[in-house]
């Protein structure tokens, strides 16, 4: 009991306080100057935090209205491509002999970059289009994770639920769809981070000046370096948010089954 | 000749009971050959042999888990599939296979809300299944949260919530240590005694089958075959102390031998 107590505080050590005093070191530095002579830099290219904090707190109004276009995008094409990805585990997982070489295909996806491709080439202009980049990277996560979740069942629990002669509808609702809810937690914390930066990027190539992305963009190549570096922040701030409501989700959702 | 009366109590029959199958390498590999026995209602059969004797191909053949390539099997006179279909069997498995979302009584109403029984129904035999097994205090724990002896009594209860005339166990003690294990054989005995189940029970330990059964069927390897039946004529209810009577160590030995010609 001893030992396992020791183990768990040196794990929350390893996994908190070190990144923590890591993050703190690299704020001193930056905000000494120490960075500046380390990166060979300067204060215009990389300013310091307190000027960046300054930007952020007097532009909140303008920069909540670019937040919320990323996250809508963001979250709405990451529902979609989750529930897309987890449809089309269903499928390959009924169809094993037809959905096996789908799932090939979807997975595939991830290795194509969307973000810069299709958000070139379709000319993307509207929020919708934003979307559909978002929802085609979060959906091969989901497919490829669920698959696993419907698919890799406990030892004998098909053979228990065929000697209750319980239907395909019961034995998904009953068996295979709880038995993938941790895989679905495994796609979505990929798939999270995957939605805000592929949101990101693909403001980069949209018509409307809109969103986090496109205000970094716009911004570098009007050289104002400052207000670039306080949406990167920014951007960097929604990611976390967001992954620190999917851990909180799932450390709910989860709680019982740990 | 078979009386009138036997044959009326044969609960399981199996006829020339046959199992090929196709192996990885084009070649047919015969896992079970010419079984024939009948089991009576209320019996306790266990299935006694070492690995690949075919006795788990035997109770998933019964269990219409897998179909047998030769021979005839009747259950209450019907296929395996009929009987299965109406749920005239509750099976155990090597592994306990809760599932880990459920806490143990929810687990144990599985079954129950599988045959839309209502909730209030459900409740209720759950709760008398888990008092039969002796695990009414932890109702509302999750799997995890019991030893493997506790988590084999859950799926035992679980598979006597739908009160099915047979109960098939594959090796549900084998991954559980000697005290757990004693101790669960006693209670076994105890819930067959209560519940008047048929059992049929695989294990390759001979000890277990000697002290749980009625008879004992000794199957053979290469190919699977029923090599013998012995009668187990020991009192009931038997105690752990029927271990250490020279009459237990008789059948042990006898069984053993019963391989020994092989």
């Amino acid at each position: 009991m001893a030992v396992k107590s020791i183990s768990k505080r040196r794990s929350s050590v390893q996994s908190v306080v070190l990144p923590l005093i890591f993050g703190a070191a690299l704020i001193t530095a930056w905000q000494t100057g120490l960075l500046h002579i380390l990166l060979n830099t300067d204060e215009y290219v990389l300013p310091y935090p307190t000027r960046i904090i300054t930007i952020i707190s007097e532009n909140t109004d303008k920069i909540m209205v670019n937040v919320w276009a990323s996250v809508q995008v963001a979250v709405l094409g990451l529902l979609l491509g989750s529930l897309l990805g987890y449809l089309i585990a269903i499928f390959a997982a009924t169809f094993p002999k037809f959905g096996s070489g789908g799932l090939t295909i979807v997975s595939a996806f991830n290795a194509i970059h969307w973000t810069k491709d299709v958000s070139s080439e379709a000319e993307v202009r509207s929020t919708f289009a934003k979307i559909i980049v978002v929802t085609v990277v979060s959906m091969a996560s989901m497919s490829v994770n669920a698959y696993r979740g419907l698919t890799e069942l406990p030892v004998f629990s098909d053979d228990l639920m065929k000697t209750y002669a319980a239907g395909r509808l019961t034995e998904f609702t009953k068996l295979r769809l709880p038995n993938s809810v941790p895989y679905i937690f495994t796609a979505l914390r990929v798939s999270v981070p995957g939605s805000v930066i592929s949101a990101l990027v693909s403001e980069y190539f949209a018509e409307y000046v809109i969103g986090v992305g496109r205000q970094i963009r716009e911004n570098i190549l009007i050289a104002q370096y400052s207000t670039a570096w306080a949406y990167i922040v920014t951007a960097c701030i929604v990611g976390i948010v967001m992954y620190a409501i999917l851990m909180v989700i799932e450390a709910l959702v989860m709680k019982k089954r740990k | 000749m078979i009386g009138a009366k036997e044959k009326n109590n044969i609960e399981i029959m199996l006829d020339n009971v046959g199992m090929t199958y196709d192996a990885a390498d084009g070649k047919k590999v015969q896992a079970l050959t010419s079984v024939t026995m009948d089991i009576h209602k209320g019996e306790f059969i266990s299935l006694l042999g070492p690995s690949g004797c075919g006795k788990t191909t035997l109770l998933r053949i019964i269990a219409d888990l897998l179909q047998p390539t030769s021979g005839k099997v009747l259950i209450g006179g019907e296929t395996p599939k009929e009987a299965r279909l109406k749920r005239k069997y509750g099976m155990v498995f090597q592994s306990a296979v809760l599932y880990d979302w459920r806490t143990v009584i929810k687990n144990i109403e599985l079954p129950l809300e599988i045959i839309h029984e209502s909730k209030a129904e459900r409740r209720e035999r759950a709760v008398k299944m888990l008092d039969l097994v002796g695990l009414s205090e932890f109702a509302d724990h999750y799997p995890r949260q019991l030893s493997g002896g506790m988590q084999q009594r859950v799926g035992i209860a679980r598979a006597l919530a739908l009160q099915p005339e047979i109960l098939l166990m594959d090796e549900p003690f084998s991954a559980l240590d000697e005290f757990t294990r004693e101790k669960l054989h006693i209670d076994l005995l105890k819930i067959w005694r209560k519940t008047n189940k048929t059992i049929i029970f695989v294990t390759h330990n001979i000890s277990e089958s000697v002290f749980l059964s009625d008879r004992v069927c000794v199957l053979s390897p290469h190919p699977g075959r029923l090599s013998a039946v012995i009668d187990i004529d020991l009192p009931r209810p038997r105690a752990m102390e029927i271990r250490d009577t020279p009459e237990f160590t008789a059948l042990v030995s006898k069984v053993r031998n019963s391989f020994e010609g092989v």
